[in-house]
Formats: C-alpha cells, sequence, structure tokens
C-alpha cells in the first residue's frame, strides 16, 4: 500500500484516466477512505475546471466572422504574392525563352552550314558547300532565307517581330475579329 | 477521422478556400483557448491563432490523415505560441491590464454576484499562476485540462513521451495550486 503522499503524486494521472485498473483501483479506495486525499482531489478538480471555464468564457466571446477576416487575409496576400511571383516568372523566363531559342536556331543554322567556309572538308567529302542566309525586316515579322548551293536547298524561317507583338497584343486580336 | 472531414481536407489540399473556412469554423475557438491560455493577452491570441490557421492553411498538402487534423494544428499553435512568448517581453502593467480584460469578460458570463467576485478573485490569481509557468508547462496543462487531450496526444503535440507529459503536469498543477493556496 501507497502513503498519502505517493498517493497525492498519481492523483492528477488518476483523474486524467491515465493509469492502469489495478493502479486506478487502488488509488479509489485510497481516497475514499482519505480526508487529506480526497481534499487534494477536489482542489486539483477545481483546478481544471477553473482554468477551463476561464479560458471558455473568453474564447466564446471571438466571434467567427472577425476571426475569420485575419485568417483570409493572409491567405489572400499570399495567393497574390505568389501570383505575382509566377507572372514574374513567366514574364522573365518563358516568352523571352520561346523568342530567344527562335533567334538562338537560326544562328546555330547559320554558324553549322557555314563551317565550310573557314574548315573545308570538315565532312570528309572535301567539296565546298557554300550557304548563304539573307534576313528581311517584314510589317511585323522577320525573315530569314537560307540557300544552300551543293543541294539547290532553300529554307524560309517567318518568326513574329518581337517589338510588333509585345507592343500590340490586343491589335492584332481585335484585328481577328474584324476579318 | 469522419469521412466528412477527410473531404474537406482534400477539398483544402487542393486549394479551396471555402472548405477551409468550414474546417476552421469547426476548431477556431478551442485552438484560441489553448493559445489564450499561453499568451494571456486576447489580442496577441487572436494574432497568433489566426497565424496558426494561415499557416495550417499553407501547409495542409503535408497533413496526411495519420492524426486528428486538430492535433495536427495544435501542434502549429503550440510552437507559433511558445515562439511568441519568447519573442514577446511583456512589461507588468501590459500584463495586469490584459489580465483584467480577460477576468472581466469571464466575470460577466455568470449571473450569481457571489460567484462573480470569486470567479473575479480566483481567475485573477489563476492567470497569475500560470503565467508564472514555462511555456511548455502552460502549454501542457491548458490542452490537458481545457482539451482533455491525452498524454499520447499531448506527447504527439509537443514531440515528447508521455511520461515527459506526466511529469510536466504534475508539476505544473503543483505550481498552481501553490500560488492559489485557500483560493481554490
Ligand atoms: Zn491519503
Amino acid at each position: 500500500m501507497r502513503d498519502c503522499e505517493a498517493i497525492k503524486k498519481s492523483l492528477g494521472a488518476w483523474l486524467d484516466g491515465e493509469l492502469d485498473a489495478a493502479q486506478a483501483a487502488e488509488i479509489q479506495l485510497h481516497v475514499q477512505g482519505c480526508a487529506s486525499c480526497s481534499d487534494e482531489k477536489g482542489r486539483l478538480e477545481r483546478l481544471d475546471f477553473s482554468l477551463k471555464r476561464l479560458l471558455e468564457t473568453n474564447a466564446s466571446q471571438i466571434d467567427f466572422k472577425t476571426f475569420w477576416a485575419g485568417v483570409s487575409q493572409r491567405i489572400a496576400a499570399d495567393v497574390s504574392w505568389s501570383t505575382r511571383a509566377m507572372d514574374w516568372v513567366r514574364a522573365v523566363f518563358f516568352t523571352p525563352r520561346l523568342k530567344w531559342a527562335v533567334s538562338a536556331t537560326v544562328v546555330v543554322l547559320v554558324a553549322v552550314l557555314s563551317l565550310d567556309q573557314f574548315f573545308p572538308g570538315w565532312r570528309g567529302n572535301g567539296q565546298t558547300n557554300m550557304a548563304s542566309v539573307e534576313s528581311i525586316d517584314g510589317h511585323g515579322f522577320n525573315v530569314a532565307l537560307l540557300r544552300e548551293a551543293k543541294t539547290k536547298t532553300t529554307v524560309i524561317w517567318l518568326f513574329e517581330n518581337q517589338e510588333s507583338e509585345d507592343e500590340t497584343p490586343t491589335e492584332s486580336a481585335s484585328g481577328d475579329t474584324a476579318f | 477521422m469522419e469521412t466528412t472531414e477527410w473531404e474537406l481536407i482534400r477539398k483544402c489540399q487542393k486549394g479551396e478556400v471555402a472548405a477551409y473556412e468550414e474546417l476552421a469554423a469547426k476548431y477556431y475557438r478551442r485552438v484560441f483557448m489553448v493559445i489564450l491560455g499561453m499568451v494571456h493577452h486576447r489580442d496577441d491570441a487572436m494574432e497568433v491563432a489566426q497565424e496558426t490557421f494561415y499557416r495550417a492553411f499553407k501547409n495542409i498538402r503535408r497533413f496526411k490523415g495519420g492524426s486528428n487534423f486538430y492535433t495536427w494544428v495544435y501542434r502549429i499553435a503550440v510552437n507559433l505560441a511558445i515562439d511568441f512568448q519568447r519573442r514577446q517581453k511583456r512589461s507588468l502593467m501590459d500584463l495586469k491590464e490584459n489580465m483584467d480584460e480577460v477576468v472581466v469578460d469571464a466575470e460577466t458570463s455568470s449571473g450569481d454576484p457571489f460567484r462573480e467576485i470569486n470567479d473575479r478573485r480566483l481567475g485573477e490569481k489563476l492567470l497569475h499562476a500560470i503565467n508564472e509557468l514555462t511555456p511548455d508547462h502552460k502549454a501542457v496543462i491548458v490542452m490537458r485540462a481545457v482539451e482533455g487531450l491525452s498524454y499520447k496526444e499531448i506527447g504527439r503535440i509537443m514531440e515528447c513521451s508521455e511520461g515527459t507529459i506526466m511529469s510536466r503536469l504534475h508539476y505544473a498543477r503543483k505550481k498552481l495550486q501553490e500560488k492559489l493556496g485557500t483560493d481554490l
């Protein structure tokens, strides 16, 4: 049998329902026959009850609308921040990347086809394979013309003028509907 | 976990704010209570509780359903409240002011004038006493007394063993009883 001091140490856990059946039975029996431990049990119960009541009363005065306003504001601010960040990422990387990819492809093609001028016979057949590239600025479009004499191949490369696209997106859209 | 709650969570994980509003409506008072018990000032508790629900929404994809939603939210709440207390060094004057505010409001809900006086005195003493506990001790006593969470659940939230929770609770209750003396 444990003494009052040991029982009092376990009273909290007993009231919380955290002891096994044997321990719980021992404490219950002791408390029933001991005024001091019974009094301690009452004090513990009043402590938890008072704390709960105090906090519950205060929490009951907080209305959800006011509470939610603060939460949704934070969510909205976060969403608009991430939207702005995505717009920025798109503006910086996505659109220009496409444009640069087009231009870069033209440059690489020209470079590859011009190799014969500097290193004749690099392909191993010893023949000169001259290619020429011409570029024409059209109205809203750029045209690149690639001519290769040996295979008599002509490649016409048509791509949108960057400046024209950036400046008049709405104009072209309205132009389409007009037709 | 109830199916409907899990459905709400799945919607939240897809970014549906309206579904999250439903979840928040269900739990905001419980979370607010726990935070108020730890930070004491109602405006501060409101701030921390709102931040808790914002962070929970932001990280809701990480919630896999292994535990109850509210214990998951409590973990965020308790961590934020502990951080808040460490940052906040409120003056004694400030503290006195906010305690009066909390206790007076608690008093108005009672209809019995005699009980109101006792409640007010006990409430004031209780808040003073709790404020002298460490953040960890405050967290366990509030979660147990207010929410009735099991030691296992509190241990999961605080990331420590059930034995630690039991000894923290014993210590916190003993300290509070000492402070409250004959008022209890
Ligand atoms: Zn005894």
